[in-house]
């Protein structure tokens, strides 16, 4: 059998060749057909985005390939509300009416069980949201996945982020990045598993730009304060002053909102430098190119397009996001197709159930 | 063979990463031949099924083999596309009716859904028997510990003016909660609750009497069960648009009745006191100390707004009952008083904290 062999150095290894009025095309009937439903048709939406995104999406030489299907979507949500969200609701029940017999704290602490099964349940989630994807995702006809069930995954989660909070939240980013190894060493395509092990104390300065904000934000308080009251007193005295002072308040509300934002998007934007270019698959290499100013710009384009179109652009965002992953996204190194062979992993037979069902994002 | 039943084709067989090039022929029967130099393989058309359309190729899998892929161009010759599966866009069901009629048939069946969970609850809830409304209640909310008020002097009182207002046979079960707010409540399972701030706040026993007719009819007129199967109706459609867990199971807690259930209620009280010959007169001056005095039109808005109906037109409504009558006391000022002090007389009584 003759080898194929491919270099990748050459262009970049990923690349999307979608444009928005297609995908217009796609989202809009969806839209409409999820109104129409109450809601239901969005499992369907969903599959049929993906199918058109992963289709635009270029590896090396082959397009992805989503197989997802919205009927597994829809099995996952109704096994969620019936095996999560009904426990729930019995539980409810029970506790209230305990509290209401006079047992407060029996009560109370039933009360509680259910968030703490939330907070694992989330951990479970992400994890098999990530397999899910892998899973139905193809590339050549190869598929991957993950032959764990996330079930130890949602205690990691659980701990690690506990942990991770309580010096004053000083080892989130340690929670966070080796919550990311764990997550994708994990997982697999083909043949060959992931490997992740990004390191915490490369985005460790850049987290602490949260601890610093309140000393620049004091320290521009009484700038701001002084020159606000100062510039309102050279144009009208006294009461000047006290307009000076307020517009002051009203800069410093607007910095501290951005500010903090904007020092959350340059951690996130460090952060996923860091985790993706720690990943690799076989001698297979992965960067995310993406700066604090690219996150920016995708943000508030974000921001434009929803309020322009009165809300209704909201259904474009998931192409830019995908977009904007995609176009920031580099691999390098070999690929040696004869021995990509498929994935034996096993794979779920229904969907994101738990994702959906707590609304938490792929990316 | 002639060229209308072969065209160029790239296939991936499933097991390996390689890509396959050559051209796919079809032999006039069932049966697909795949040629290139890299592979050659037989392919049934019935286990055939259309994937996708990506930038101009159109994709196909097979049944017995989900990992195998053949690509095609999009422009396959007319009779080789005829025998190979149909296009889907949508997803079955849209496709065989088109997007504008699917639209309107899921339309229409969401709206008759949505009619159905909002009037159910009214034919429904009054079918339902009282049994099970007494047992679910039992369940929900049970005796409360320890925190109803009583005295003997006070329960005395108290049955004496549920006589007034409940001739019925089997009576709801009424009770002054310990709380310090003016209010009272029916609750699921026939219990009705005056709490402990409205006792005090009453001027006569009047007064009590018309609150606790009102609750009584909540429940004889079946309210509450409709109340519970609406709010369950709601949370079980709003499911399906609504993607938190959470909020729709914490949704259920909320419960309200509908203005048109607070008037039946009303009737219900002032068609008890009537029979029983209690004036009215107190129970309209009692809306009127909440809030119907000078503030007639800022009321307006908020009974417009709020479920229960604007104080001042109920208050109107009870003068009117009074007109022509005569009335007898419905307790005497010793009833009254053992009532007032239920609460503060009770040894062990319990603070309702989660209020």
């Amino acid at each position: 059998m003759n080898t194929q062999y491919e270099q990748m150095e050459a262009e970049s290894a990923f690349g999307f060749d979608g444009n928005w009025k297609d995908f217009a095309r796609i989202a809009l009937p969806n839209l409409l057909l999820t109104i129409v439903t109450l809601g239901i048709y969005r499992f369907w939406a969903t599959t049929r985005e993906r199918r058109y995104l992963w289709s635009h999406t270029r590896f090396v030489d082959e397009r992805l390939e989503w197989t997802g299907t919205g009927k597994e979507l829809f099995v996952g949500f109704l096994m969620v509300m019936l095996l999560f969200a009904l426990p729930v609701f019995g539980l409810q029940f029970v506790s209230q009416a305990l509290i209401m017999r006079g047992n407060e704290a029996l009560g109370a602490a039933l009360g509680i069980l259910p968030i703490v099964a939330i907070f694992y349940l989330t951990g479970v989630a992400r994890f098999r949201a990530l397999r899910y994807r892998l899973s139905r995702t193809r590339w050549r006809g190869i598929r991957g996945g993950s032959n764990d069930q996330g079930l130890k995954y949602g205690l990691s989660y659980m701990w690690k982020t506990f942990v991770g909070y309580i010096p004053i939240g000083l080892l989130i980013p340690w929670s966070m990045t080796s919550l990311w190894n764990e997550r994708w060493s994990k997982m697999s395509f083909g043949p060959y598993e992931f490997e992740a092990n990004a390191d915490p104390g490369n985005v460790f300065a850049r987290f602490l730009l949260f601890y610093l904000a309140p000393f620049i934000l004091f320290a521009g308080a009484l700038i701001a304060g002084a020159t606000g009251a100062l510039a309102g007193y050279g144009i009208g005295g006294e009461e000047g002053a006290s307009i000076g002072m307020f517009g002051a308040i009203i800069f410093l509300f607007l910095f501290f909102y951005l500010g903090l934002g904007l020092i959350a998007v340059a951690f996130y934007a460090k952060f996923y430098r860091e985790v993706v270019g720690s990943t690799r698959w076989k001698d297979l290499h992965f960067s995310f190119e993406a700066s604090t100013m690219d996150w920016v710009k995708l943000l508030i384009g974000d921001a434009l397009i929803v309020v322009f179109t009165l809300g209704l652009g909201f259904v474009f965002l998931s192409y830019r996001h995908w977009k904007f992953l995609i176009v920031h996204l580099e691999a390098g190194g070999d690929i040696l197709l004869d021995e990509l062979t498929q994935s034996t992993t096993k794979t779920a037979r229904h969907g994101e159930g738990l994702l959906d069902a707590f609304d938490i994002g792929a990316f | 063979m002639e060229s209308n039943f072969q065209t160029s084709a790239q296939w991936y067989d499933g097991h390996s990463a390689i890509r396959h090039q050559g051209e796919a022929v079809w032999d006039g029967a069932d049966t697909l031949a795949l040629r290139g130099p890299t592979g050659a393989m037989e392919v049934a058309i019935p286990d055939l099924e259309y994937s996708e359309e990506r930038g101009g190729e159109l994709v196909y899998r097979r049944t017995s083999e989900p990992n195998f892929r053949l690509i095609l161009p999009a422009d396959i010759p007319p009779g080789l596309a005829s025998r190979l599966p149909e296009k889907q866009v949508y997803g079955a069901w849209v496709d065989k009716l088109g997007l504008g009629k699917a639209s309107a048939i899921f339309a229409a069946v969401s709206v008759a859904a949505v009619a159905l969970f909002l009037t159910a609850p009214d034919w429904l809830g009054p079918r339902v028997p009282e049994s099970w409304e007494r047992n679910l209640g039992d369940a929900m909310v049970g005796d409360f510990g320890n925190r109803l008020c009583h005295t003997p002097e006070g329960d005395a009182a108290l049955a004496k003016l549920l006589d007034a207002v409940d001739p019925a046979e089997e009576q709801v079960r009424a009770g002054v909660a310990n709380i310090d707010m003016v209010n009272a409540v029916a609750l699921p399972g026939g219990q009705v609750l005056l709490f402990d701030g409205l006792v005090q706040d009453a001027k006569t026993p009047e007064e009590l009497a018309g609150v606790l007719g009102h609750e009584v009819g909540h429940v004889r007129e079946r309210h509450v069960m409709t109340a519970l199967l609406r709010q369950f109706g709601m949370s079980i459609l709003l499911s399906g648009a609504n993607t938190s867990v959470g909020e729709t199971v914490f949704g259920l807690a909320a419960m309200g009745y509908s203005r048109d259930a607070e008037r039946e209620a009303d009737e219900y009280a002032r068609e008890r006191m009537d029979e029983s010959r209690i004036s009215p007169l107190g129970t309209a001056s009692f809306f009127e100390r909440i809030g119907g005095e000078g503030e007639g039109e800022e009321n307006a808005i908020i009974g417009w707004v709020s479920s229960h109906p604007d104080p001042a037109e109920r208050a109107k409504a009870y003068r009117e009952a009074a007109k022509g009558k005569t009335f007898v006391p419905v307790l005497s000022e010793e009833e009254f008083a053992a009532i007032k002090s239920m609460c503060e007389k009770d040894p062990d009584v319990e603070e309702f904290d989660f209020f």
